[in-house]
């Protein structure tokens, strides 16, 4: 096949492949006549703009011409209300397409219940957020928006002012509350809501401190307000033996806590508040050599995979009879290659799985993984930046896909490596090909009339973004 | 009086559970006390089988003596084709498996059975017997009768049936096998999948993770909340392609079909169609999800909007205290 040079042949190979995908993934660059031209392919069969509609991969400029398209040829009895219904729960979804449903007479006349689609899409401006906030009374659609992480603190306040009650616990968990919203709403909440408040990041201080002073609080708040920052050292001495072991747990968590209270709770009865300890990047020597010991397997495991541990501390738990100990010593970026050395020759194919996925692995220790049989090693061995070409040349015509797909995630793999993977029997494979750097616009080419669609599709969108750009710079 | 013939499965030296679920798929089909469920066991050690067969719902065991121990598809043809000729039963169960599938819809061929694979409820309406299996990529349940057919064949799908609980004493015989001639020969057995790592086709309880979860380190979180939970630990593809959980635990279109599942708890799985592909029967999916437009929500029994770790926080609170 002959190499394009220009956006027009692009969009010309696309237009006579007749094929809706290769269609959709040139639209951008397609100027007025050939949109034209991929509309009529795209849209005009009802089953084709459906499947877009919906399709994960359709680029939001063919949304957006999609939804006007319906918009436009339908009168107001006869909207096509299951295609705009898909693209409103499409995530690609530009927000110009969005705002033109919300304000559409001839669909809100349907009185379709889409406000709620709208409501929780995240690419929905604020503008239209807000509006809906004040406006609308659909219950369902603005417990949507009081979901939608893009509305921010205004549309928020907005709603919980406006129907108060009925929203205030999406509101206490919503990322963009206030402090001034989550006060307001504290003081009529239930234990539940104040329990979120406290635990939200933007709980105001005054709060914090009024639980502090309160010896009756429930004991949800109180999980809570033990792993906040800005408590006082003293109730953080307090807490740290408080009956509740979720509460303890909390301050072993609080990075507040101090250096000789996480002493004391690294012999704690509950093994969730040691783990917890356990995984303190602030640990202490102490604590280290206490907690090694410790007879919860899980407790050491968080141990073995801290950065705190010295490097012959880490060689001690890699003799850990427990095999999941020893992987998690194989998976700290600090383990020594001594240690790598002997965890590479494992019993447990999955702490030697370790070893061949660990960045620091040096090459010659992936040549010896290289003769492992178990697909997690193998996998790893063909992920790893450390594995000589040659090898993953081999591994890049395993009968395991696993270990094939290894080669193509691999950022170290050369393009002669990848080459035979153009082929691969499955389309995934072929998929994954098409945005590495590796690989040239040639080779990429050739995936342009591959058997399956989406690869089809990823290649042509490739190459129109390419042309794209150096349209751009020219 | 009619006869509903099991085939029972076994490999390297074990049965598989699947006979036994099958055996209660077939009790379920008696329509009188008359009805007799045979379990047919073919291999060269076949008798061995028969005191582990000797299960509640098992009217007589028929033992099949081949020349080879594993699985052979001419063998189990020519000998199933025998013996249904023989025993004429009505409805013949096999496992939905990779063995069924070499040998199932030939023998249904040749012998003008009706047949249906992959069934998950098999029942009479009336007189009339249905199968129930999946259509469209398990999109829809699709019904098939089988008019006018005096013999049906179906193969089972692992985990539908519950299989009865204790022991019986059936009657046992032997069934001579006709001559047959061989075109394949077994040259080494090859364990797929992660090794020792446990099978996830048959858990029940599953925890699944995706990218969700951020960092490998917390991948531990969940290793240790599925531990205590009870759970299995799986994921989807991009947690396992990173390396962070065996290939094993992936489930989906890559990976695998989680068969016996009754609850799926996915936590941070956005639900792809190819994760979904692996999941998507499992009568309970709780799914957690910070994202209310999640694809997963759409199957999910249960769905919570919110943060897997204060989900997984709160779950470890109730479990440890
Ligand atoms: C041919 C082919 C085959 C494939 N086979 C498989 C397969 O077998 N199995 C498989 O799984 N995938 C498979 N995939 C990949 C699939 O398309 C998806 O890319 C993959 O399933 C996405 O995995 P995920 O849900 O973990 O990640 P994502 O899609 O990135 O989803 C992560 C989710 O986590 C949520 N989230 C993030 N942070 C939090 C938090 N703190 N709390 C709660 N939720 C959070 C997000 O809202 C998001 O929904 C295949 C793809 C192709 C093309």
């Amino acid at each position: 096949m002959k190499m394009l040079k220009s956006k027009a042949d692009l969009v010309s190979k696309a237009i006579k492949k007749a094929d809706i995908y290769c269609a959709a993934a040139v639209y951008e660059i397609a100027n007025t006549n050939e949109r034209n031209d991929l509309e009529c392919l795209m849209f005009s069969k009802r089953r084709d703009a459906l499947s877009l509609a919906r399709w994960e991969h359709t680029p939001a400029s063919v949304l957006q011409a999609l939804s006007e398209n319906v918009l436009r040829n339908s009168d107001i009895a006869n909207v096509d209300s299951a295609i705009l219904t898909r693209i409103e729960k499409n995530p690609n979804t530009p927000s110009l397409a969005l705002s033109q449903h919300y304000k559409s007479e001839k669909y809100k006349k349907q009185k379709l219940s889409f406000i709620a689609l709208v409501a929780e899409h995240q690419n929905t401006p604020l503008q239209i957020l807000e509006s809906i906030a004040r406006f609308e009374n659909d219950i369902e659609g603005l417990k949507s928006l009081s979901r939608n992480i893009s509305a921010n603190a205004s549309v928020l306040t907005i709603l919980v002012s406006r129907i108060p009650n009925i929203f205030d616990k999406n509101v206490a968990a919503h990322p963009s509350a206030s402090a001034n919203l989550l006060e307001l709403i504290y003081a009529r909440g239930n234990a539940y809501t104040r329990a979120a408040i406290i635990g939200h990041k933007n709980c105001p201080l005054c709060l914090v401190e009024s639980a502090e002073q309160n010896g009756d609080l429930p004991l949800l708040m109180l999980r809570q307000l033990a792993k906040d920052e800005r408590l006082s050292k003293n109730t953080l001495i307090k807490l740290s033996s408080n009956i509740d072991s979720v509460v303890r747990y909390g301050i072993a968590c609080n990075l507040a806590t101090p250096k000789a209270v996480l002493s004391s709770l690294s012999h704690d009865s509950s093994a969730a508040v040691r783990r917890a300890i356990a995984s303190r990047f602030d640990l202490t020597i102490t604590s280290i050599i206490v907690l090694m010991k410790d007879k919860d397997v899980w407790v050491r495991q968080w141990l073995a995979r801290n950065l705190r541990v010295p490097k012959k501390l880490l060689e001690q738990l890699a003799q850990d009879k427990h095999a999941d100990v020893r992987r998690a010593v194989a998976r700290n970026p600090r383990c020594p290659i001594v240690v790598l050395d002997l965890l590479a020759q494992d019993e447990s194919a999955w702490v030697r799985s370790a070893v061949a996925y660990q960045k620091k692995t040096p090459r010659r220790l992936m040549q010896l993984l290289a003769g492992d049989t178990n697909i997690d090693v193998l996998s790893g061995v063909a992920n790893n930046h450390h594995t000589p070409q040659k090898i993953l040349q081999k591994l890049a015509l395993s009968a395991e896909e696993d270990i094939r797909r290894g080669v193509i995630i691999n950022l170290n793999a050369t393009r002669k490596t990848m080459l035979p993977l153009l082929e691969d029997s499955y389309y995934l494979h072929r998929l994954m090909l098409i945005k590495k750097p590796q690989l040239n616009q040639k080779d990429i080419w050739r995936l342009c009339d591959d058997p399956d669609f989406q690869v089809r599709f990823m290649a042509f969108r490739h190459i129109a973004h390419k042309l794209l750009v150096n349209s751009a710079q020219e | 009086m009619s006869t509903i013939l099991v085939v029972a499965e076994h490999r390297q030296n074990a049965l598989r559970p699947v006979s036994f679920e099958l055996i209660s798929a077939a009790h379920g089909l008696k329509k009188s006390s008359d009805d007799k469920v045979l379990v047919a066991v073919i291999g060269s050690q076949s008798e061995a089988y028969v005191e582990a067969l000797s299960v509640n719902g098992v009217d007589e065991v028929v033992v099949l003596k081949s020349s080879v121990s594993d699985f052979d598809p001419d063998i189990f043809e020519a000998a199933l084709s025998a013996l249904i000729e023989s025993k004429k039963p009505s409805v013949v169960l096999l496992p939905h498996s990779v063995d069924s599938m070499g040998y199932a819809a030939t023998l249904a061929s040749k012998l003008r059975c009706g047949f249906s694979t992959d069934v998950f409820i098999a029942e009479y309406q009336g007189d009339e017997l249905v199968a129930t299996r999946g259509g469209y990529n398990q999109k829809v349940n699709v019904e098939v009768d089988f008019p006018s057919k005096s013999c049906v064949l179906m193969t089972i799908r692992a985990g539908a049936f519950k299989p009865l609980e204790g022991k019986a004493s059936p009657v046992v015989s032997n069934f001579d096998l006709p001559a047959v001639q061989s075109r394949s020969q077994n040259k080494e057995f090859i364990e797929l999948g992660g090794g020792n790592d446990i099978d996830i086709t048959t858990a029940e309880f599953i925890m699944s993770i995706g990218r969700g979860v951020g960092e490998e380190t917390n991948v531990e979180q969940f290793r240790e909340l599925a531990e205590t939970a009870g759970a299995t630990l799986c994921c989807s593809r991009p947690i396992a392609d990173a390396g962070w959980l065996p290939k094993s635990r992936q489930v989906g279109q890559s990976g695998k079909t989680v068969g016996a599942c009754k609850l799926y708890v996915a936590m941070g799985v956005s639900g792809s169609i190819q994760h979904m592909a692996g999941m998507k029967h499992v009568p309970t999916i709780v799914a957690v999800n910070t994202d209310p437009a999640a694809s997963i929500f759409t199957i999910a029994k249960y769905g919570i909007v919110a943060d897997i770790f204060d989900i997984e926080e709160e779950l470890n609170n109730q479990l440890s205290t």
